[in-house]
């Protein structure tokens, strides 16, 4: 058996590079299916994690006027808790308010100066309000803005953010159908593409294989290379296809802003590199043993 | 001796012995009529006859690619079953095959050919390393064993075939129309090679239409026609009734 397998490597392999241009043409057409998907891949993990983040990020943040005691805001805060759409709720004073302005402005001379010249704190105190689901800031800010302790509010910025969540939950929905949909319909003509390739380039061997029968081969000895052919054409087309990803993304990552994923895409990238190489190993290698599988079995009559 | 000995002692001797064979192909188009035919151990026959008289069916029965549609096949005095597919490997071992295409894997070299035989019976490497030489030299190929075919010309191409034939030591080595595709000067340097291996022990089976080389050869001829045997002389002339 062992010298079955070394055979079939050797033997593989050696096809593989002597068929050179039918067998970069076979790899090429598998590198398309794999570089297809692992950018859907990519995308949905993308805007998975950038939901996740905008869902951490997003809040309604009210601020009272100057003249509010922190009674009142306490008082307030337990009210606003109590609301079952409503996940967590900070008390920010004013004090804190400032604290955090400066070192957000930490580098802005000038904002810092006109703050000293003011001499007293210009800063609001404000309660963060988190939702429990990012659908539901609408509501929120309706309670907010129809309970009683509304005439001690100063604004709330939700407005401000609203557009932007719509606007992303808006996106995040769409692209999730679609996405299920294109990335469907572009893994299967892919893989029936590759399937096909696949077999053709058997099919232009069905010879050899009359010809290994008749000197003596056994079925499993005329398969086997054909199989692991399978493999090299998925290794090649994963190598093929990550080095394109790794350009892609190279080109793309500087118009991804850093907001979206907390880190630059490239690398976002590196992060999942491993998981991705491993995708398309697997996935190439699948496709590839499987077609040819199939192929053989329909020209390998006995 | 009484006749019951010498039975035996001709059926021990016997390789190949067609039964009452015929073969039907689909369509109802007869290819072969009632064949019996009996192959001693270390013959050379060759078996003659037009296009479509049924020689190639004749040998494909023998490394069993066809199955008769009635009759028996009996190869070293075992029917050759063609039922069980997945040992036919096992059958066509036994059996070196020549054809008039050569059927040479392209993408191999000469040595590469002739050792994919011993690869697919599983014999050790250093065995291959010694065995496919020495049989390349028997054809006169010792010198081009790294050409691949294209780099042959048909009359080595030819050879490399009867050095796979011979490599895995065939008790019979099936030939069909092995010249079929040579000029003169090649066909009678294949005859001279096909001479040489019977002269070293084993069978061979050759169909021809050419004239030329089985008066060359000048061993036993069976004349088929039709898809029956009209004639079988043991030290013959090529001719059609």
């Amino acid at each position: 058996m062992s010298t079955i397998i070394v055979r079939t490597i050797k033997e593989a392999t050696k096809n593989f590079f002597r068929n050179g241009w039918l067998s970069i043409a076979t790899s090429m057409i598998l590198m398309l299916s794999l570089y297809t998907l692992s950018i859907l891949f990519l995308i949905l993990m993308t805007s998975n994690i950038a939901i996740k983040i905008i869902q951490e990020k997003s809040n309604i943040s009210i601020y009272f006027n100057q003249d509010v005691n922190d009674e009142t805001i306490s008082n307030i805060k337990s009210e606003i808790e109590k609301n079952s759409l409503v996940s967590s709720v900070v008390y920010v004073n004013k004090e804190e308010a400032l604290d955090i302005f400066k070192r957000n402005n930490a580098n802005e001379e000038a904002i810092l100066k006109s703050l000293e010249e003011i001499g007293s704190n210009p800063l609001l105190a404000s309660l963060v309000v988190k939702a429990v689901s990012p659908t539901q800031y609408q509501a929120i800010y309706e309670f907010v803005n129809n309970a009683e302790f509304v005439s001690e509010v100063s604004r709330i910025n939700y407005i401000k953010n609203k557009e932007a969540i719509d606007r992303l939950n808006f996106f995040v929905e769409k692209a999730r159908q679609v996405g299920l949909i294109a990335s469907s319909i572009l893994a299967i003509s892919s893989i029936l593409i590759t399937f096909n390739s696949i077999r053709i380039t058997i099919y232009s061997r069905r010879k050899e294989m009359q010809i290994m029968r008749l000197v003596g081969a056994s079925n499993l000895f005329i398969r086997l290379p054909y199989v692991f052919e399978g493999i090299l054409y998925g290794l090649a087309a994963s190598i093929i296809s990550t080095i394109l990803l790794l350009i892609t993304v190279g080109f793309i990552s500087p118009y991804i802003s850093e907001s979206i994923l907390s880190k630059s895409f490239m690398s976002f990238f590196w992060s999942k590199f491993w998981l991705l190489l491993g995708f398309q190993i697997i996935t190439g290698c699948t496709l590839g043993v499987a077609s040819s599988m199939i192929a053989i079995r329909r020209y390998l009559k006995i | 001796m009484t006749d019951d000995n010498l039975k035996t002692e001709t059926s021990s001797s016997t390789v190949i012995k067609f039964e009452n064979v015929s073969k039907v192909y689909k369509g109802n188009f007869p290819a072969l009529e009632n064949i019996n035919l009996e192959i001693n151990d270390g013959e050379f026959v060759s078996i003659v006859g037009k296009s479509g008289a049924g020689k190639s069916t004749l040998l494909k029965m023998i490394y069993a690619e066809e199955a008769p549609t009635d009759g028996t096949v009996l190869f070293g005095g075992e029917p050759i079953n063609v039922s069980k597919k997945g040992e036919l490997f096992l059958h066509r071992r036994k059996i070196g095959t020549v054809f008039q295409d050569f059927k040479l894997l392209p993408s191999k070299t000469a040595f590469e050919n002739v050792a994919y035989a011993l690869e697919a019976a599983g014999t050790s490497e250093e065995e291959i390393l010694e065995n496919v030489p020495q049989v390349l030299d028997v054809v006169g190929l010792g010198s081009k064993m790294e050409k691949f075919p294209y780099q042959l010309s048909a009359g080595e191409q030819q050879r490399v075939a009867f050095a796979r034939a011979l490599i895995q030591k065939p008790m019979v080595i099936v030939a069909d129309e092995p010249t079929g595709n040579l000029d003169p000067v090649s066909s009678w340097g294949i005859i001279k090679l096909m001479l040489k291996i019977n002269e070293m022990g084993t069978t061979i089976i050759l169909s021809s239409h050419d004239k030329y080389v089985v008066d060359k050869i000048n061993k036993r001829v069976v004349i088929l026609e039709d898809g029956k045997i009209i004639g079988d002389c043991p030290v013959g002339k090529y001719k059609l009734v």
